[in-house]
């Protein structure tokens, strides 16, 4: 029973983290209908702003440094390309951000090289019992801050003239751009959210257990894509479902390793898919993810 | 009429192109030097050029850049006494990143003008140009040690196999944790050649002591293992084996201090950079971690090695020596002593080369003697126990000395 709750508890802080990470993805689809490739390199953006800073101006404020450096590259990134290729679909923008993610991966790398970066969060290697379940603190925190920023998103989303104008442009651009509708400055905020939440991410996927932030802490973002696929790439309650599922599988599929080991081992690293592949066999659209209706 | 033009000039183009690329080695192999002896490709009167694969930009870019210096080092001092044979060793190094397609490419430029490849980096390169090393008679020396490499004619591992190291490795903790017939020991290990061969030893290890493995496997995008800690914990293991990279080790060390799973932990040699120390699982993994491995540590009270690292600092001050340092030097040893043999058998063409080292049977690496008579056998079964300690060289301190352990 330990051994599940702790899962479970895992399960969920991984999913929590994900959906940090999955809700940029939607957010900046909902926006501009482009995936983001680039998403796991400002992760790692953000993250190592947050190493670099946090001695010198203490974590709270590196961590804001860290979201801050995070939601430039992103609006930034959003910025040159709607500037640049004006006009261009989304997917030929969906394909630059995999060329500004090999850039912007590559110039990380060469700083980070083969370190461990610390992030200097105050959790350390801090340990919470509940009983005879054991959690790290930095997980713990993890699901409580993942939980007020999305909630805050959320809010976000349906109580402010941003959210409002962004739910407009996703239900239709043209008639959201006629209604008066700046299209720009609402794709703009929406990649600097996703930006400042990666940066977020990057901070509890570094911590304790972890050793710290290295050049493969981006990867994880991959983790987060059929988190955000599964919900509904166009729902943010989707990206939030998705994810926690995603984390509950996997940590599951790992716990349970070698009850499951007649499916053959090294279940865990494809659970996800499978998950995500089984639930849209039934709903083609993700959990939460809005039919495409076209009139003929 | 036009058509026919055009395919005759894009056929004269490709011959052109095919010409220019076929005429890239340097010496024909069956020359002899005007000393005598004969040479083979990568071997003029003046210079013995070899090659090197390596890793300076992928995963594995620390250890890459400490092997590469490693023998340089070798070259430079080598050189300045005047070289082997008479004439002046150089090494052409290529960067892969880890990536098989460009690790070809780089073999296919370097192969025609390479005397012997001084480091392979990654056992998935080396399975990639196994054919061409043992068609063209190339002696390598990949920095991976898997038993599958094993009974290749060209190919030289050098130092113990992954499974014989976990044999030794679940020997020691057997003594340590005072495991007894019936007793669960974990294995966390890479899927691919490293971990599996690393399984394949403590499954040997296991049976042989009565133990039961309860077997993890992960990959190397694989970043949080708490799930599996819990299953370790779960099923009672007594202590954990892991064969995977640093950090997963590290994961796995952090994950197992937070869920209160005080068991020895024991990785495989690839699974410790010494950088982990500074980070926050560092004072678990200084309780907790064990570490085997086939090559010396760079703290290990051998002169040869004293003399090495401090060679090494006065070079390359303020690099990390790391275990890329030991396992570089041990390859570049081995190139020297065959180079050496060939000359004196007057033959530096590359079965001339590979004859030569097979003639090798007891030469002393690092204080670890080393036998390479034998395709079939690693040179050496013999390995080290050796625990992560903060301010010592390479951040790992010796537990037990090089010993074999019967498996």
């Amino acid at each position: 029973m330990t051994k599940f709750a702790e899962t479970v508890l895992n399960g969920l802080a991984l999913g929590s983290v994900y959906a940090l990470i999955a809700l940029g993805f939607v957010v900046i689809f909902k926006a501009s209908g482009v995936m983001n490739f680039a998403h796991g390199s400002i992760l790692l953006l953000g993250g190592w702003t947050v190493t670099a800073t946090h001695q010198a101006v203490g974590f709270p404020l590196a961590v804001l440094c860290g979201a801050l450096a995070a939601g430039a590259a992103a609006g930034l990134l959003h910025a040159l390309a709607a500037r640049g290729l004006r006009g261009a679909e989304a997917p030929v923008l969906t394909i630059l951000t995999i060329g500004v993610d090999l850039l912007l991966v590559t110039a990380l790398n060469a700083r980070i090289g083969p370190d461990f970066l610390s992030t200097g969060d105050p959790w350390g290697d801090a340990v919470a019992r509940f009983g005879g379940v054991a959690v790290t603190q930095s997980r713990l925190a993890g699901i409580v801050v993942s939980v007020l920023l999305i909630g805050g998103v959320f809010a976000l989303f349906r109580w402010s003239r941003w959210g409002l104008s962004m739910r407009a442009a996703a239900a239709d651009q043209e008639a959201a751009a006629l209604m008066g509708i700046r299209l720009h400055r609402v794709r703009l905020a929406a990649w600097c959210l996703a930006g400042a939440l990666a940066a977020v991410a990057a901070v509890f996927l570094a911590a304790f257990p972890a050793p710290g932030l290295d050049r493969t802490t981006g990867q994880i973002a991959l983790a987060a894509f059929p988190a955000a696929i599964l919900g509904g790439m166009d729902s943010a309650v989707g990206a939030l479902a998705g994810s926690l599922v995603i984390g509950l599988s996997s940590a599951l599929a790992a716990g349970y390793q070698e009850q499951l080991s007649g499916l053959g081992t090294g279940l865990a690293d494809v659970a996800p898919y499978l998950v995500m592949v089984l639930v849209l066999l039934v709903r083609p659209n993700g959990l939460f993810g809005s039919k495409e209706l076209s009139r003929v | 009429m036009r058509t026919t033009t055009r395919l005759a000039a894009a056929v004269a183009v490709l011959a052109l192109t095919a010409t220019a690329c076929s005429t890239k080695g340097s010496s024909a192999d069956g020359a002899v030097g005007k000393d005598g002896v004969k040479t083979g490709p990568g071997v003029t009167d003046s210079t013995i050029t070899m090659a090197a694969l390596t890793d300076l930009t992928g995963p594995y870019a620390s250890l890459g850049k400490s092997i590469v210096n490693a023998q340089q080092l070798w070259v430079d001092q080598t050189n300045a006494t005047g070289g082997i044979c008479g004439r002046k060793l150089r090494i052409v190094v290529k960067d892969h990143g880890y990536d098989v397609q460009k690790a070809v490419t780089a073999f296919t430029e370097v192969e025609p003008d390479a005397a012997l490849l001084t480091q392979v980096i990654g056992s998935p390169v080396v399975a990639a140009i196994k054919q061409d090393l043992n068609g063209k008679h190339l002696l390598a020396l990949p920095m991976a040690w898997a038993s599958t490499m094993l009974g290749q004619p060209y190919i030289q591992v050098v130092g113990s196999t992954y499974d014989v190291d976990m044999i030794t490795g679940v020997d020691f903790l057997t003594r340590k944790a005072g495991l007894v017939a019936g007793d669960r020991i974990g294995h966390v290990y890479f899927e691919g050649e490293y971990g599996e061969n690393a399984l394949a030893g403590s499954k040997s290890a296991a049976t042989k002591g009565g133990l039961t493995l309860v077997e993890q496997k992960i990959k190397p995008t694989d970043q949080d293992l708490t799930a599996q800690v819990s299953a370790l914990r779960e099923a009672g293991v007594k202590a954990v084996l892991i064969s995977a990279g640093p950090k997963q080790t590290a994961a796995l060390v952090g994950a197992a201090a937070g869920q209160g799973l005080a068991v020895p932990v024991l990785s495989s040699a690839p699974g410790f950079a010494p950088q982990l120390l500074d980070t926050a699982v560092g004072a678990a993994l200084e309780r907790q971690l064990y570490v085997v491995s086939a090559i010396s540590p760079v703290s290990a009270e051998v002169s040869a090695m004293r003399q090495l690292v401090q060679d090494y600092q006065a070079k390359y001050p303020g690099a990390p020596v790391d275990s890329g340092v030991a396992s570089g030097w041990s390859a570049a040893q081995v190139a020297a002593e065959a180079l050496s043999a060939a000359c004196a058998a007057k033959d530096l063409t590359r079965e001339g080369i590979a004859a030569a080292h097979r003639k090798t049977t007891a030469l002393n690496i690092l204080g670890v003697p080393m036998n390479f008579s034998d395709v079939a056998k690693a040179p050496t079964r013999q390995a080290y126990i050796l625990k992560p300690a903060k301010g010592v060289t390479g951040g790992l301190a010796t537990v037990e000395g090089a010993h074999e352990v019967k498996g």
